[in-house]
């Protein structure tokens, strides 16, 4: 299966919002394989996910959503594999071999599952209630010790190799970057691992760094 | 290992493992009834150790020396060792998996199941826990906008099975395990008969689930029941 090497699509359209992790893990994903994406910006807070034009391209009106001709795809993580399965010419970003591709599904899992999830949780009270949860604050970090312990001797998340398992966990660790209450420092392992996604990974500030940066200024808006 | 297949596009091992494949597992988790289906489903025979959650099984060293995160479900496939239900889902097709169909090759086709499997873990399974949990874990009353997002993802469940039998197209794929395990652990745990008016019979994704226990899988609802009546 996958990697076809089919000559990559003219663009993809994405719709997205750059502050959004899972949205920064598609842009990453494509800027590794130089696949040209169509931004269209999609304000959730605004409601523009709930146009019916929108909810007739994604019934479950989430972002990231892409489509890629009259192929339409939503969950991040799923676009991802995608995009390598199908227009990658190399195995690298996601290997064929199936053990290999096992621990970068298992990755890819563990932070949807766990590590962003949790980031969510707290983000969510603190934007909502506009309340610091430091219960839940613990548990994102109990999440970091974990990612800490999976990198230990490793350079990259899944295996020898960079991969879209790097991509996701990168989009959502460096979100924590927003948080002046979030210590990274106490995780020597991710901490030198976040730094070699940032010099290594294609389009990294255009991708990921601007989005990080565009939510730091929402953050500071609504203290 | 005999019977090692290579095609240009994909190496796939169609063999048997060397010896069943160790499972760590509980019954009434839904995650790792969805890898013993998937398991059923494959053709793969998992060596069956239980692990009491209750009692810290999952905590003792040879556990956290192979897994470090310490859940269930965890596989030991002859020294190698994965945890995530879905990964091990779709690794288990893709090492031993001869029916294409449950977890199909071609990237569009197989996007639309991995999309569904997040589903699954991000928003149906997701909300029956956040509803559920603290309910059952925390002795806390039950939300009823927790269940109301839960219901929400009903919906979209429903809106994804219309026009089609299976979650993700015209088969039955490894998306409709892992969301059955799910859809069968929230109307198992949920005694209400409110729970079973509004989603259950109100739902394609109900008709959806009679059908999986009705038509195709009679081996698949086996084990749904057999693991659900542990509950019980």
């Amino acid at each position: 299966m996958g990697c076809r090497g089919s000559k990559v699509p003219e663009k993809i359209v994405l719709y997205y919002d750059k502050r959004s992790a899972p949205c920064r893990t598609v842009l990453l994903t494509a800027a590794s394989l130089n696949i040209k994406v169509e931004l269209k910006e999609i304000n959730i807070q605004k409601g523009e996910h709930m146009t019916p034009e929108f909810l007739k391209i994604n019934p479950q009106h989430c972002i990231p959503t892409m489509q890629d001709g009259d192929f339409t795809l939503w969950e991040s993580r799923a676009i991802a594999q995608y995009l390598v399965n199908q227009y990658a010419s190399n195995d690298s970003l996601y290997p064929r071999e199936p053990k290999r591709r096992a621990l970068v599904d298992a990755r890819l899992n563990f932070d949807q599952g766990c590590l962003y999830q949790r980031l969510l949780n707290f983000y969510f009270k603190l934007f909502s209630e506009k309340v610091k949860d430091d219960e839940l604050i613990k548990k994102f970090l109990e999440a970091i010790e974990l990612l800490n312990t999976f990198l230990e001797g490793k350079l990259w998340a899944a295996g020898d190799t960079m991969t879209i398992a790097d991509f996701a966990l990168a989009a959502s660790v460096s979100t924590a970057e927003c948080f002046d209450f979030v210590d990274l420092d106490k995780y020597p392992h991710v901490n030198k691992w976040l730094a070699r996604c940032k010099g290594n990974m294609k389009g990294y500030e255009e991708a990921n760094q601007d989005g990080i940066n565009a939510l730091k200024e929402t953050i500071a808006n609504f203290k | 290992m005999a019977g090692i297949l290579f095609s240009p596009d994909w190496i796939c091992c169609s063999a048997e493992p060397n010896m069943p494949i160790d499972f760590y597992y509980i019954p009434g988790s839904a995650p790792c009834r969805a890898v013993l289906l998937a398991a059923k489903a494959v053709g793969v025979e998992l060596n069956l150790k239980l692990t009491d959650l209750m009692a810290g099984e999952h905590l003792k060293p040879e556990f956290i020396k192979l897994n470090p995160q310490h859940c269930v479900p965890t596989i030991d496939d002859n020294g190698f060792a994965l945890w995530e239900s879905r990964a091990i889902c779709t690794y288990l097709a893709n090492q031993y998996g001869g029916n294409e169909s449950l977890y199909p090759k071609d990237p569009k086709k197989r996007a639309v199941v991995d999309s569904r499997l997040y589903f699954d873990q991000g928003t149906l399974y997701q909300r029956f826990a956040e509803y559920y949990y603290p309910v059952m874990f925390g002795g806390a009353p039950f939300d009823e906008a927790k269940l109301k997002k839960l219901e929400e993802a009903y919906e979209y469940l429903d809106k994804f099975l219309d026009g089609q039998d299976w979650a993700a197209g015209s088969e039955m794929t490894l998306a409709d395990i892992s969301l059955a395990s799910s859809v069968s652990t929230a109307e198992v745990n949920i005694n209400r008969l409110e729970f079973r008016t509004r989603f259950s019979n109100k739902y394609i994704a109900g008709c959806w689930f009679r059908s999986v226990q009705i038509r195709k899988c009679h081996q698949l609802a086996e084990k749904v029941q057999e693991h659900s009546a542990w509950l019980r």
